[in-house]
């Protein structure tokens, strides 16, 4: 269904998308998952073919950069935050994007009522809460009732009750058959939607895995954040790497991964230096939100180093 | 079809035939020569081909009825005698050679009268030479489909003086024109699409009154003629090359009064006139408007009194040829200055009289001047630019042209000779409603309504409930 | 309705992995500039510049019919030639302001707000998106100008009578083509600029430049280094706005002998060919700066 090969894409000197490749098959839903600047966004604008990028993009067998529009026919797009024109009335925008796609006007009405937003259609856009806001657009991907929908981090600026109504909008979508490209940092929702995870770091992807293989139930190796005041950070992180403890050294805390019982070990090795631990957390015990995606990669590799 | 054929044959047969039943002249020629003196000589109804000749006093009257073909060759009517009438006469056909300068009527001796005539396909139309004391009155006269400089003069007089010229018609010959004749009443003559319409050689002591005067290339011309009066002319649309609607060149004691100058391309051109230095030109109470120029003037151009005329919205109002001042010519009388639509100043306390003097000055007419293809660039933004920037710098402003020290405040009252037709606004007016009929219908088809009203009313009845609920 | 209902039908269900009939490309072409076209126009009828300059050019239309009107008098020959003068002037000043400005805004304003990205995420190509644009801008500002022109129409109808009305609707014509001429410039202007400010910015410089610049330096050039005619001449007709002016008034007169002895030159040398000529390159106008626009923006790397 969609098949890239080695995409890139550089804006100036920095290299936002670095040779991704991979291939998705029909029905299937992959996560684009990575810190921000991870290269997530620009390879889904690669994807749509909205701006030219070095390397192939085919969907259902059409190249991207030959046939954007024809290809584009093909995807339904869901942006982080619906950005159109403020002034406009929800019902004739529909309108505009049901003439756009060639598509019934009916199905305006259809696609408004699927995602629960008929009787709003005289609303202005700018009237719209953010939820409603990405219902529309997700409405809006659908109109043409596209077979493969992409959305770029669609949840990123909805408070928890818009989440959960966008991801079982998604979820529901995804049983219906469609193929689903999405690019997201929440765990939850990777875990919930996803059936491949694509890490991306620097443009690159670092690992193609599965969201069960990245959150395995339980873990026999756990991963500690440790709270200690900023000018010592430097000497605890030797010190427990004299340890033989793996460590990483981060902005939200410094990181140790030990086995789940040996959990008071650094700490006491760091209170035998006189190296004073204001706060811990264990992080596999953090609900996933809690977590950056870095610290979940991070803790992956040391986990994996330490078995 | 076939009956528009045969439709067409008729006609074609008709105007053969009247072609072919065009009589020979001979037989009027002989009416005429054996008429006793100053005897009236009928002409029967008819179409004459060939030419006459008319050698003693006699008055011909065709009566409107008669047409005389000269067919292409000589002058069709040829005077060599005073004392002779030509009345009501179709005339068409001279020759055009330029030697002899073949004519319509043509006449060598005065007084004649020629009335009521139409000459039509004429080389020259009216030529009367040293014929004194002769009468041109009601005749229509047009030409031959020549370019305008080959073209013969509609009426041309030479060396006759004390003639009547009246209520003719000229459109399309080159000039009417008067060569050392004196003593001219030149009144209610119409010249139109002509190279000059009234031309003066060396020909003085003349009333110009009521012509009209269209669409020439230039209107009236008086070279090196004295003492002329001209009267309540309307002058307009005379834009040849040179484009005057009135031009004097070294004239004297002229007064040009009251008349219309409307659109050409210069309203009055004075170059050296008054010529001799006791003599005074008056330019007094004309209209000069909407021409390019409404006064051009060479530099050396003195003496001349301009009084009371309204200079409205003339592209430039003044101007020296070739850059300069008109300081040896005032521009009030008595007092009274001239109204000019680009006077800046109030009249405050109400005497009529602007309170403080006209005197322009612009920069870019000044650039103009000096440089005549500068004119490329009036109407346009980048003129009032130049301007801007002359009265934000003094120091730059020319010195004005000329001083009206007391300019008037209201446009001087016109004896209007005939409005020209106003046409009936109902067309601009639907022109004004359609614009705007398109602009909104446009805005309404494409925006003004709910696009979607319709889509949204045909909504499934489910939704309907679910909305209300 | 608070939460979601995502009701897929049965027959939805089922993927569809239709191939969409190959688009007939000219058809489809079509269609999506129509759409938006029909977007723009809206969003431009109902926004601020667009009443901003409709009441501005209709108020300074109708006081420029009735000043040159003030002094006619009963002759008639006041009518349409002098009001053309002064909206002559008028209109080389507001029109080209209000369609550099409209198409400067255009395409930068939607990078600038994020909307371009959307809609470039569509099924639409660049062409299509910018000759939608540009056509809805087209039709808005011809609106805008038949409003102007409409109401100055009718202020001759009441004061003058029908004069050159022949005349008239030329002039109305030819100023919607100087419109869309610079609306061709000021989209060039906006595909090549990422901020709306920078294109509104260069907009305006554009505007300094063809209405006086241009004028200011060729007349200038004309006195020092004595140019002649036909130089003169062929300098200026590059400007569109100086060949906007010379046909209004070969409409208007038949011949340019108003403009001295350039206009002379151009009227003896071109003729009949004269009005062509000149429409020629304000048509130019529209199509070089938009092809190139459509051409530069289907080449940019970014958005």
């Amino acid at each position: 269904m969609i098949e890239a090969t080695g995409v890139t894409k550089s804006f100036k000197r920095v290299r936002a998308v670095d040779n991704v490749s991979f291939t998705l098959e029909e029905g299937d839903s992959l996560a684009l998952w990575g810190s921000n600047g991870a290269g997530k966004t620009t390879l889904i604008r690669c994807l749509l073919g909205v701006f030219p990028c070095k390397g192939q993009v085919k969907i259902n067998g059409i190249d991207v950069r030959r046939k954007g529009k024809h290809a584009r026919s093909l995807v339904g797009y869901v942006p982080q935050e619906l950005a159109f024109h403020d002034d406009a009335r929800l019902g004739a925008s529909m309108l505009f994007f049901a003439r756009l796609r060639r598509v019934d006007p009916s199905r305006a009405v259809e696609s408004l009522e699927r995602v629960g937003l008929t009787g709003h259609e005289h609303k202005r856009v700018r009237d719209l809460s953010g939820g409603m806001k990405q219902r529309l657009a997700l409405a809006i991907a659908l109109i043409a009732d596209p077979p493969i929908v992409v959305l770029d981090e669609p949840t990123s600026n909805l408070d928890s009750v818009g989440r959960g109504e966008v991801v079982e909008a998604l979820r529901q979508l995804r049983s219906s058959g469609k193929t689903i490209v999405f690019a997201s940092h929440r765990p939850d929702e990777v875990v919930s939607l996803a059936r491949r995870v694509l890490i991306m770091e620097q443009g690159r992807v670092v690992r193609d895995t599965t969201p069960a293989a990245l959150w395995p139930d339980d873990a026999p190796v756990v991963t500690m954040r440790l709270h200690i005041n900023g000018n010592r950070e430097q000497a605890a992180a030797t010190l427990l790497r004299e340890a033989g403890h793996a460590v990483h050294l981060n902005r939200s805390g410094l990181l140790v991964s030990v086995e789940r019982h040996r959990k008071a070990e650094p700490i006491s090795v760091l209170a035998g230096a006189s190296i004073e631990v204001r706060d811990f957390e264990v992080l596999d015990d953090l609900p996933l939100g809690e977590r950056s995606p870095d610290e979940i990669v991070i803790s992956k590799n040391m986990k994996e180093a330490l078995t | 079809m076939r009956r528009s054929v045969a439709i067409f044959i008729m006609l074609t047969l008709c105007v053969l035939s009247r072609a072919l039943s065009a009589e020979p002249i001979a037989p009027i020629q002989s009416m005429i020569d054996q008429a006793g003196d100053h005897e009236r000589v009928v002409i029967p109804p008819g179409n004459y081909e060939g030419r006459l000749k008319i050698m003693h006093p006699v008055v011909i009257d065709g009566q409107g009825k008669v047409t005389i073909d000269g067919g292409e060759e000589g002058s069709v009517i040829e005077i060599t005698s005073p004392d002779v009438t030509i009345r009501g006469l179709h005339i068409t056909g001279s020759g055009q050679r330029v030697s002899d300068e073949q004519a319509g009527i043509k006449s060598v001796a005065g007084p004649v009268t020629i009335e009521d005539n139409v000459l039509e396909d004429v080389y020259f139309g009216i030529d009367l030479k040293q014929a004194p004391g002769s009468v041109i009155r009601n005749n229509t006269i047009s030409g031959k489909d020549l370019e305008i400089g080959r073209r013969g003069d509609g009426i041309r007089l030479w060396w006759s003086h004390n003639c009547q010229i009246t209520g003719n018609a000229v459109h399309s010959l080159r000039d009417m024109v008067f060569w050392y004749s004196e003593d001219l009443h030149i009144s209610h003559n119409t010249v139109t699409d002509s190279r000059y319409g009234l031309h003066f050689m060396y020909s003085h002591n003349t009333v110009i009154e009521e012509n009209d005067l269209a669409r020439n290339s230039v209107g009236i011309y008086l070279m090196y003629s004295n003492n002329i009066h001209l009267l309540r002319n309307q002058i307009y649309n005379n834009r040849g090359s040179s484009g005057y609607g009135i031009g004097l060149k070294d004239d004297d004691a002229i007064v040009v009064e009251d008349n219309d100058l409307l659109a050409n391309r210069v309203g009055l051109y004075i170059d050296n006139s008054p010529s001799s230095i006791d003599s005074v030109g008056l330019v007094k109470g004309n209209r000069i408007a909407f021409n390019e120029v409404g006064l051009l003037a060479t530099p050396n151009t003195h003496d001349n009194v301009i009084t009371e005329n309204a200079f409205i919205e003339n592209e430039e109002q003044v101007t020296v040829h070739g850059g300069g001042q008109l300081s040896l010519n005032t521009f009030a009388s008595e007092g009274r200055g001239n109204f000019w639509s680009d006077y800046n100043g109030f009249d405050q306390n109400h005497d009529g009289i602007g309170d403080f003097p006209h005197a322009p000055s612009s920069l870019f007419r000044t650039l103009l001047a000096r440089d005549p293809n500068l004119r490329l660039f009036v109407h346009s933004p980048a003129q009032q630019a130049v301007e801007l920037t002359a009265r934000a710098f003094p120091e730059i402003s020319p010195k004005p042209m000329f001083t009206d020290p007391a300019p008037l405040a209201s446009v001087p009252v016109f004896k209007d000779g005939g409005d020209a037709a106003r046409s009936f606004p109902m067309p601009m007016a639907a022109l004004a409603l359609g614009l705007l009929a398109v602009a909104a219908g446009a805005i309404w088809r494409l925006a003004g309504h709910d696009p979607c009203r319709h889509i949204w009313a045909q909504s499934s009845p489910h939704i309907k409930q679910k909305v209300q609920a | 309705m608070s939460t979601m209902s995502m009701q897929t039908d049965q027959d939805q269900s089922v993927p569809k992995m239709q191939t969409p009939q190959m688009p007939g490309s000219h058809l489809t072409l079509a269609r999506g500039v129509l759409a938006f076209a029909g977007r723009e126009f809206r969003d431009a009828v109902s926004s601020k510049w667009f009443l901003l300059y409709t009441v501005a050019f209709s108020v300074l239309a109708i006081a420029v019919s009735f000043v040159s009107l003030a002094g006619s008098g009963a002759q008639g020959f006041a009518g349409f030639g002098r009001t053309a003068a002064g909206l002559l002037n008028l209109i080389m000043l507001i029109v080209p302001l209000m369609a550099l400005t409209a198409g400067a805004g255009s395409v930068a304003g939607e990078r600038e707000r994020g909307t371009l990205l959307y809609l470039l995420a569509q099924p639409i190509s660049r062409t299509e998106l910018l000759l939608g644009k540009y056509l809805g801008l087209a039709v808005a500002l011809c609106c805008s100008l038949c409003v102007g022109f409409g109401l100055s129409a009718a202020v001759l109808a009441w004061r003058a009578g029908g004069v050159g009305i022949g005349s008239f609707l030329m002039l109305v014509l030819f100023t919607c083509v100087l419109a869309l001429s610079m609306l061709s410039v000021g989209i060039l202007i906006s595909v090549m600029s990422r901020r709306s400010g920078v294109a509104t910015g260069l907009g305006l410089f554009c505007w300094l430049a063809l209405v006086f610049l241009s004028d200011l330096g060729l007349m200038a050039g004309t006195v020092i280094f004595r140019l002649r005619v036909q130089e003169v001449f062929a300098l200026a007709i590059i400007n569109p706005l100086q060949a906007f002016k010379m046909g209004v008034i070969v409409n208007l007169n038949a011949s340019l002998d108003v403009l001295g002895p350039v206009g002379m030159y151009a009227s003896q040398t071109y003729g009949k060919a004269l009005p062509w000529l000149l429409a020629s390159v304000v048509v130019l106008w529209v199509l070089l700066p938009l092809m190139l626009a459509i051409v530069l923006f289907k080449r940019r790397k970014g958005i």
